[in-house]
């Protein structure tokens, strides 16, 4: 899968697993903050961004230090599924 | 016992805004959902996650908390936000007790919308639900009755809330709540058959013990379970005489009659033994569900504190009405009755 394809589908599912009300996938840039500012998601998101990222790309998050990391934006959280996806 | 100041409700009907009650909404394959277009008092970051028996709650809970603070929040409900506690039991099994979405299993347990209110209004005072059934909102009303009696200066949050659940509406259709023909709750008084329709909603208020500028006061309630229509009515003969002043009578009877053709002896032995009382009915907006009673204590708020009439309730009474009596009974197992009267 294209890495724009990849974005546009876990924009998706971010909206769908987060029940975001009246964002589209357009309304996500990839360089937004998730948390605080941009999207303004907080730590209960966080952790259903874990479970989003365990339950359809097979990735486990274990470390809340990664955590940080690989949430900061779709760039961020991309990147990582592309080279620790085993779904 | 005590006065009811603020009132909210949602319902089928248009019972939130304006509450006027003057065209019915019709139900759909035997359920009456609650209208959704009441949540503008609640942040788009907290409403995105909330089931609708927790919106409906926090939507009425906003309505009237806006406007009276309260020292406890203190509702009842049968079931909570079950939809939401089947998407996670339903989770545990798909994935395999393995990592879970926690957002459906905070937002499921019957306390969520209580806890909700008291965390939005940073009430840190007694928070409780009552769960038991068809008398959880009765409950609720007599511990704040109790609260009131220790801590009489106080003020409080009661209220009722429950919703169709996909999961219930099933479990309570094999066990025969529901009709088996598609009815409309036009119909529904009229029913000769066995069920009713299934019903969802909530209803808030604000109560203390200060008369002054009160919608109505709660004067007595009642709780009892039996099957015996014997018992049925020495209770209510029991009830009316301690409950009712001297020398007054009860004017007009909220009858929680449901079209369910085996409940039918209840209701007509209530109205039966007060036979020159006037009778209205509300489940054919409502539907059935166990905290209805709470909808009917803010239909008796409405009617002694408005001066437009409710046109969907067809109240005739010739002379102002000042003591309402509210009778319920849920599955024909669990009874109350509710005294209402104008202040």
């Amino acid at each position: 899968m294209e890495t724009a394809e990849l974005k546009h589908q876990v924009k998706e599912q971010i909206i769908k697993f987060l029940n975001l009300i009246s964002v589209t996938p357009a309304d996500i840039k990839d360089d937004e903050p998730l948390f605080g500012e941009g999207l303004g998601l907080d730590s209960i998101d966080s952790l259903e961004l874990i479970v989003l990222m365990d339950r359809e790309y097979g990735i486990k998050i274990t470390d809340p230090k990664d955590g940080r990391k690989v949430l900061t934006d779709i760039n961020t959280m991309v990147a990582y599924i592309e080279q620790h996806r085993t779904k | 016992m005590f006065y009811i100041h603020q009132t909210s409700c949602i319902t089928a009907q248009q019972s939130f805004v304006e509450p006027t009650l003057r065209s019915i909404t019709e139900s759909v394959e035997n359920k009456l959902y609650a209208t959704e277009n009441n949540y503008d008092s609640i942040p788009p970051n907290v409403l995105r996650r909330l089931g609708k028996a927790v919106k409906m709650g926090i939507a009425t809970g906003n309505e009237v908390l806006a406007k009276q603070e309260v020292d406890g929040i203190i509702l009842g409900t049968a079931n909570g936000g079950l939809e939401d506690c089947i998407k996670f039991l339903n989770q545990i099994i798909q994935y395999q007790e393995g990592r879970l979405t926690p957002t459906n299993f905070v937002q499921s347990t019957t306390n969520a919308i209580a806890g909700q209110l008291g965390i939005m209004y940073k009430n840190k005072g007694y928070n409780i639900t009552h769960v038991h059934r068809g008398l959880a909102f009765e409950n609720a009303l007599i511990d704040v009755e109790m609260l009131l009696s220790d801590h009489p200066t106080n003020t409080y949050l009661v209220g009722g809330v429950d919703e169709i659940s996909e999961y219930n509406y099933t479990i309570e259709d094999l066990a025969g709540s529901y009709k088996k023909e598609i009815l409309s709750n036009t119909e529904l008084l009229n029913s000769t058959t066995d069920g009713s329709i299934a019903g969802e909603g909530a209803a808030m208020f604000v109560v203390n013990t200060v008369k002054s500028n009160a919608t109505a006061e709660v004067k007595a309630i009642k709780t009892f379970v039996t099957k015996k229509t014997e018992t049925l009515e020495k209770e209510l003969s029991q009830f009316i005489n301690t409950a009712l002043p001297k020398g007054e009578k009860v004017d007009l009877i909220v009858s929680g009659k449901n079209g369910d053709a085996r409940l039918n002896n209840y209701y007509a032995l209530v109205e039966n033994q007060l036979k020159e009382t006037p009778t209205t009915y509300y489940k054919h907006l409502t539907g059935e569900f166990p905290t209805s009673s709470a909808v009917a204590l803010w239909l008796a708020s409405m009617v002694l504190s408005r001066t437009e009439p409710l046109a969907l309730l067809k109240i005739e009474v010739a002379n102002p009405i000042k003591n309402i009596l509210l009778y319920n009974t849920y599955k024909g197992n669990q009874h109350s009755f509710i005294l209402v009267s104008a202040v």
